[in-house]
C-alpha cells in the first residue's frame, strides 16, 4: 500500500518537473559551493603549512621580528642582542632556533623593455644563504634556480618574472637609496611575507610588474647599502614549534606564549640599546591578512551551503504543501478509505530526501571542478602555487549531512500537514472555505477593484509570502552583501585616490633627501608637497593588546595633494600643548575612542600624548594623521617622501630614482586596486547571477504557485467576459507588487549581509565601512522587479492555454 | 413574436476521440426570442451543458451556424469569444464562484469595472433587487449558499447582459432556498428585461420557465412553449 502510495506521489511530483529540476539544482549548487569554498580553504591552508614550515620544503616563517626603518644596527648590536636574549632565555620556554639580523629596504628596479626604462618600486631582502627563518621559498615544479649566495645575485620572486619577461641568468639594475647596481638573477621563488604582492602599508597590490620584490644575499645587500656586512634594521627570532600568538579577529586573547618571548626580547633590546618595533605573526599584516582571509574562507563554506541548502528548502516546504493542497481531496479519500496517516507521511518524508541525495550527489560531482576554479583563480590573484590539490572526503560529509538535514526537515511540515487532513472538512469543501480580511478590505477599499483583488490576492497566503521573501532575502545576502560591499569599497577607497588625491608620484627619500628631490621637481616645474608616513604607531586598547596603525603628517589637510575625507570632527590645528590628530574611523571603532579625548600612543616606541579631533574615512589599514611638523618632532623625521604633481610632459626618470629610496605612481596604484576589484568583481557578478537565478527559481515557483491556484477565479472571470488583457493588468500590478516588496526585502537583506559580512571580514588590519552604494541597492531591487514581471507573461499564456469548458466542468463540480 | 435574439441552425459539436467521433450535439435548431426563460432539461451526457458553452461561446461548434441579434457568433478565437460574452453574455455557475477576497458589492464592480462600466449605484440596487442590501460589505464566506448565488445572480446581470445562462445554478441548495434563488431570478430577468436560459435536471424548476426545451443523445427531442397559465 505505502510504496503505491509513493509512486504515486512520485508521479505527482513528475508532473511539475520544471520545480523539481530546479530544487535539485538548488541543493546541488549548495552543495558545489560549500565543497567549493571548503576545498579551497583545506588547499590553501595546506599551502601555507607547507610555505611556513620550519623543514626542507617550507621557508620556515619567523615567530617575532623585531625592526626600525629609520636606523641601521651595527653588526655588534645584533651580535650584543642576540647573546643578551639567548642568555636570558628560560628553560620552560621552547627553545630558540635562531636570531638572524635582515637589512630589508625599500629600493628600486630599473627596467628596460622595448617601450624604454621603468622605474619601478621595489623591496629588497638581504638574507644570507644559511638563514634559517624567512628564507626563500622555492617549491618543486614551481621555481627555478637557488638563493643568492654571492654580493651580485638576486633572486627575483616569481610574481614578477612574467609581467617583466625576466628569466634565469638575466641582469637587473636596482638601487636602494643610492647609486643603481647590477645582479644577476640566479633564483626565481617566493617568500613568506610576500604571499600578497602588496607594499607595506596597502592591502591592494599593484598590478604585475609594478611592484618588485627581490632576495639578494647579505653580502649583496651591504653592497647595495653601501654598508658593513652584517648590518640590520630587522631581527627575525625562530622559536622551536610555534608558539601561540594573539588572534586579532577574536575575543579571547591566545598570546601569552609568545608574550613570554617578547618581554625577554625588550630586556635584550634594552641590553644591546636598539629601538624598535616588535611584531608576532598576528601583528605582522602580511602574514595575518592571509591568515584572516583564509579564516573567513573555511568559516563560510558550511553556513553558505546550509543558507543556499535553506533556500532549497523553502522551495521544497512550498512546493510540497501546495501539492498537499491540490491533493487534499485523493488524501481525504485515502484516508476515508483507511489508509493511516504514517503511510501518507512516509512519501513526503522520503521526496526531499530523494531531492537531497540527488542534489547532493551532482553537487559532489561537480564540487572539485569549483574546487580547481577556485584554486586557480586564487593562483591567479594571490600568484602562489598550489602544490598539492585534494578534496578530502571528511569536506564531503560535513557539507552534505548538514544539507541532507535540512532538506528532509523541509518534508516534515509538509508531511505533517497531510497526515492531519481531515476528510470530512475536505470533502464536504470546507477547507476551501475562507473569509476575506477587512483590514485589508478597509486597505484597499479607495483602489479600482481590480488592483483591490489584486493586492489582496498577493497576499492571500501571508506565510507563503513571507516564505517567498526570506528566501528571496537570503539569496540576495548571499549574492547581494558581497556586490554591495566591494561597491562600498570601491567607491571609498578607490573614489578617494581618484578624486581627492592629485599627485602624480610618491617618491620615498632618505633622511635629507628631501632637498634633491625638490631641486629635480624644481628645475622641471613640478610641485611638491613633503610628508611623513611610516607604520610606526601603537597603542594598546582596552583589552591591552598592542594595535599597531600607520602615522601620517602633512603640512595642510586643506589645500594639498591628498585631501582626507573627515566624516567626523575637524582637522588638526598646529600649536597645541597636546598635539592634535585623526584616527580613521576603523581605529576608532576598535579602539573605542570619541572626539575630544586624549590618549598616550607610542610613536616609534616613544610614548606621546594626543588629543583625537577627528575621524576620517577610506583607509583599509589603520591610520593616524597629524601635522607634519608635529609628527616630525615626535619621530624627529622631517619627511619621509614626497608628493610629486608632474607638469605635461614631465615623468619619473632615472635621475630622481636613483634619488629614492623609491618611487611610487599614483595611476599605478589606482590601476592595481582596479584590477584586483575588477578580479573579484568576476567572481562577484557570477555569484550575484547565482543570486539572481535562484531568486528567478523562488520567484517563479511562489507566482506559479499563486496563478495555479487561482485558475478557479480567473477561470471565473474569463468565463464571465473578462478579457485576457485586464486579467495579464491585474497579475502585472501583483508581480510588480511582490516584486517591489521582494526587491526591498532584499536589498534589506542585503544590506544586513554586508554589515555582518564587513563586521566579519573586519579586524584592526583589514577595515571595511559599509557604505551604501545607490547603483548597487537599485540594481537588486531592479533584478527582483524585472524577474517578478517577467513572471507575467506565463501567467497570461497560461490564461490563454486555459480550457474554458473544461474549466467550467470544474466549477460545476 | 418578436425577431430572434438567437438562431442555431443544425449545430454540432463533435469529437474526436480514440473511440471514434463523439456527438456531443447532433444537428440541433431552434431560435430564442427575447424576453424567454428558457429551461434546457435532459440527463447526464445528454449535451445540454456543450449546447450551454456554445450558446456562450466558451466552446466552438464544429458545424452548423450560431448568429445572436443576427450576427455570427465568433468561434475558434478565445479573445473575439471573450469579448462577445462580454458583449453579451451573464452567467451563473452552480457553486456560485464569487471571489471570496472581495466582498459581496466588490464582486459586482469588479465585473462592471472589467466590461467599462462600473456603477457602483446599480450594484447596490441589484442587490437590492435581489433581497441582499444589508450584506453589501460582508465577505462571500460570511454568508450562505443562496445567498451566495443570489449574489452571483446579481453579479451575472450587473452588465446588463442580453442573455443570461445558468449551469445547474440551484443544484447545491436545498429546495426551498432554490425557490427563493429562482424567484429572485425570474424577478431581476422581467425588471432588466433579460432573456435566460438555463440548464438543469430539476423539473421542478420548469415552473420558472417560459419554454422548455429537452435534449437527448445531442439531438432535441422536444421544444415546448409553457402558457402563462403553467408559469409560476
Amino acid at each position: 500500500m505505502s510504496s503505491l502510495l509513493n509512486k504515486r506521489l512520485a508521479r505527482s511530483l513528475w508532473r511539475t518537473k520544471i520545480r523539481l529540476l530546479a530544487v535539485v539544482l538548488m541543493v546541488s549548487v549548495g552543495v558545489f559551493a560549500g565543497i567549493t569554498f571548503g576545498g579551497y580553504s583545506h588547499n590553501v591552508e595546506g599551502m601555507y603549512e607547507t610555505l611556513q614550515a620550519d623543514d626542507e620544503r617550507g621557508a620556515n616563517l619567523a615567530d617575532l621580528w623585531i625592526d626600525n626603518r629609520s636606523a641601521t644596527w651595527s653588526p655588534e648590536q645584533v651580535t650584543t642582542f642576540c647573546n643578551a636574549l639567548e642568555s636570558s632565555w628560560m628553560s620552560d620556554i621552547a627553545a630558540l632556533d635562531s636570531c638572524e639580523g635582515r637589512t630589508i629596504l625599500q629600493g628600486t628596479m630599473f627596467h628596460t623593455n622595448e617601450t624604454g626604462t621603468h622605474i619601478i618600486n621595489s623591496l629588497w631582502h638581504g638574507i644570507p644563504d644559511d638563514a634559517n627563518a624567512d628564507r626563500v621559498w622555492m617549491p618543486d615544479g614551481h621555481a627555478e634556480g637557488r638563493v643568492a649566495s654571492s654580493a651580485d645575485e638576486i633572486v627575483i620572486d616569481a610574481h614578477v618574472v612574467e609581467a617583466l619577461d625576466l628569466s634565469l641568468d638575466d641582469t637587473v639594475t636596482i638601487s636602494a637609496g643610492s647609486a643603481s647596481l647590477e645582479f644577476t638573477i640566479v633564483g626565481i621563488g617566493y617568500h613568506p611575507l610576500h604571499v600578497f604582492m602588496a607594499p607595506e602599508g596597502s592591502l591592494f597590490p599593484p598590478e604585475a610588474g609594478q611592484y618588485v620584490v627581490g632576495y639578494v644575499s647579505d653580502s649583496g645587500m651591504a653592497r647595495l647599502t653601501n654598508s658593513s656586512l652584517g648590518s640590520a634594521n630587522t631581527l627575525l627570532l625562530d622559536v622551536e614549534g610555534s608558539p601561540a600568538f594573539d588572534l586579532p579577529d577574536t575575543e579571547a586573547y591566545e598570546g601569552d606564549e609568545i608574550n613570554e618571548v617578547k618581554s625577554l626580547v625588550i630586556d635584550a633590546m634594552e641590553v644591546a640599546a636598539l629601538d624598535g618595533r616588535i611584531r608576532d605573526r598576528g601583528q605582522n599584516e602580511p602574514v595575518e591578512i592571509m591568515r584572516q582571509d583564509l579564516e573567513s574562507a573555511k568559516r563560510s563554506s558550511v553556513p553558505f551551503t546550509v543558507m543556499i541548502a535553506a533556500i532549497a528548502s523553502i522551495t521544497i516546504v512550498l512546493s510540497l504543501q501546495r501539492l498537499v493542497q491540490s491533493q487534499a481531496k485523493e488524501i481525504a479519500v485515502l484516508r476515508t478509505l483507511g489508509v493511516n496517516r504514517v503511510s501518507l507521511m512516509t512519501g513526503y518524508l522520503i521526496a526531499p530526501l530523494v531531492i537531497g541525495v540527488v542534489g547532493c550527489g551532482l553537487g559532489a560531482l561537480i564540487g572539485p571542478w569549483g574546487v580547481n576554479g577556485m584554486l586557480d583563480f586564487y593562483e591567479g590573484i594571490v600568484g602562489l602555487p598550489i602544490t598539492e590539490r585534494e578534496v578530502p572526503l571528511s569536506l564531503y560529509t560535513s557539507i552534505m549531512v548538514p544539507t541532507m538535514l535540512v532538506v528532509f526537515l523541509s518534508g516534515a511540515f509538509p508531511a505533517w500537514k497531510s497526515s492531519r487532513l481531515d476528510p470530512l472538512e475536505v470533502l464536504s469543501g470546507q477547507n476551501q472555505m475562507r473569509v476575506g480580511s477587512n483590514l485589508l478590505r478597509r486597505l484597499t477599499s479607495w483602489m479600482p477593484t481590480t488592483l483591490g483583488l489584486s493586492v489582496r490576492s498577493s497576499v492571500r497566503k501571508p506565510v507563503r509570502l513571507m516564505m517567498t521573501f526570506l528566501a528571496v532575502g537570503i539569496s540576495l545576502m548571499l549574492f547581494g552583501s558581497v556586490q554591495m560591499m566591494s561597491a562600498g569599497l570601491q567607491d571609498t577607497i578607490v573614489g578617494g585616490l581618484e578624486d581627492q588625491q592629485s599627485w602624480d608620484a610618491q617618491v620615498y627619500i632618505t633622511e635629507g633627501g628631501d632637498a634633491d628631490v625638490i631641486a629635480w621637481a624644481e628645475a622641471r616645474g613640478a610641485s611638491y608637497e613633503p610628508l611623513i608616513e611610516m607604520p610606526l604607531g601603537s597603542v594598546q586598547d582596552a583589552d591591552g593588546l598592542e594595535r599597531v596603525f600607520t602615522l601620517v603628517g602633512f603640512d595642510t589637510y586643506e589645500s594639498g595633494m591628498r585631501s582626507v575625507n573627515v566624516i567626523e570632527g575637524e582637522q588638526p590645528q598646529p600649536q597645541n600643548d597636546v598635539v592634535q590628530v585623526m584616527l580613521d574611523e576603523g581605529a576608532m571603532t576598535f579602539l573605542g575612542w570619541s572626539i575630544g579625548e586624549e590618549h598616550t600612543v607610542l610613536l616609534n616606541g616613544a610614548e606621546h600624548d594626543v588629543s583625537v579631533v577627528g575621524v576620517t574615512r577610506g583607509e583599509l589599514a589603520r591610520t593616524m594623521y597629524f601635522l607634519r611638523e608635529d609628527l616630525g618632532q615626535a619621530l624627529g623625521v622631517n619627511a619621509t617622501s614626497m608628493y610629486l604633481a608632474l607638469p605635461d610632459g614631465v615623468e619619473v626618470d632615472a635621475s630622481l630614482a636613483e634619488m629614492s629610496m623609491g618611487v611610487v605612481e599614483r595611476q599605478a596604484i589606482i590601476d592595481g586596486m582596479k584590477s584586483l576589484i575588477d578580479q573579484q568583481t568576476q567572481i562577484f557578478q557570477a555569484m550575484m547571477y547565482l543570486g539572481l537565478m535562484f531568486t528567478i527559481a523562488v520567484m517563479f515557483n511562489t507566482m506559479i504557485m499563486n496563478v495555479a491556484e487561482r485558475d478557479v477565479e480567473l477561470a471565473t472571470l474569463r468565463v464571465l467576459g473578462a478579457s485576457t488583457k485586464s486579467l495579464g493588468l491585474m497579475l502585472l500590478f501583483e508581480s510588480l507588487l511582490i516584486g517591489i516588496i521582494g526587491g526591498l526585502v532584499g536589498v534589506a537583506f542585503a544590506y544586513g549581509g554586508a554589515v555582518g559580512l564587513a563586521a566579519s571580514f573586519s579586524s584592526w588590519q583589514f577595515y571595511v565601512a559599509i557604505v551604501i552604494v545607490p547603483s548597487v541597492a537599485y540594481q537588486l531591487m531592479g533584478g527582483v522587479v524585472v524577474i517578478a514581471v517577467a513572471m507575467t507573461p506565463i501567467g497570461i499564456w497560461r490564461l490563454r492555454r486555459m480550457d474554458l469548458v473544461e474549466k467550467v466542468k470544474d466549477l460545476s463540480r | 413574436m418578436s425577431d430572434a435574439l438567437l438562431r442555431m441552425d443544425n449545430l454540432q459539436r463533435h469529437y474526436e476521440t480514440p473511440a471514434g467521433v463523439v456527438k456531443a450535439l447532433d444537428g440541433v435548431s431552434f431560435e430564442i426570442h427575447e424576453g424567454e426563460r428558457v429551461v434546457l432539461l435532459g440527463p447526464s451526457g445528454s449535451g445540454k451543458t456543450t449546447l450551454l458553452n456554445c450558446l456562450s461561446a466558451l466552446d466552438s461548434p464544429t458545424g452548423g451556424a450560431y448568429t445572436f441579434l443576427g450576427k455570427d457568433v465568433p468561434r475558434n478565437h478565445s479573445e473575439k469569444m471573450t469579448s462577445f460574452r462580454r458583449d453579451n453574455i451573464g452567467y451563473v455557475f452552480q457553486f456560485f464562484n464569487l471571489l471570496q477576497d472581495l466582498t459581496v458589492l466588490e464582486n459586482i464592480l469588479l465585473i462592471q469595472e472589467l466590461a467599462g462600466k462600473k456603477d457602483p449605484a446599480r450594484a447596490k440596487e441589484l442587490l437590492g433587487l435581489v433581497g441582499l442590501d444589508a450584506e453589501v460589505n460582508r465577505f462571500p464566506g460570511e454568508i450562505s449558499g443562496g445567498q451566495q448565488q443570489r449574489v452571483a445572480i446579481a453579479r451575472s446581470i450587473a452588465k446588463r447582459p442580453t442573455l443570461l445562462l445558468g449551469d445547474e445554478l440551484t443544484g447545491n441548495l436545498d429546495t426551498e432556498t432554490s425557490n427563493k434563488v429562482m424567484e429572485a431570478l425570474v424577478s431581476a430577468c422581467k425588471q432588466e428585461n433579460i432573456t435566460s436560459v438555463f440548464v438543469t435536471h430539476d423539473e421542478g424548476l420548469v415552473k420558472y420557465a417560459t419554454r422548455v426545451i429537452r435534449i437527448d443523445s445531442g439531438k432535441i427531442v422536444s421544444d415546448k412553449q409553457i402558457t402563462s397559465d403553467e408559469e409560476a
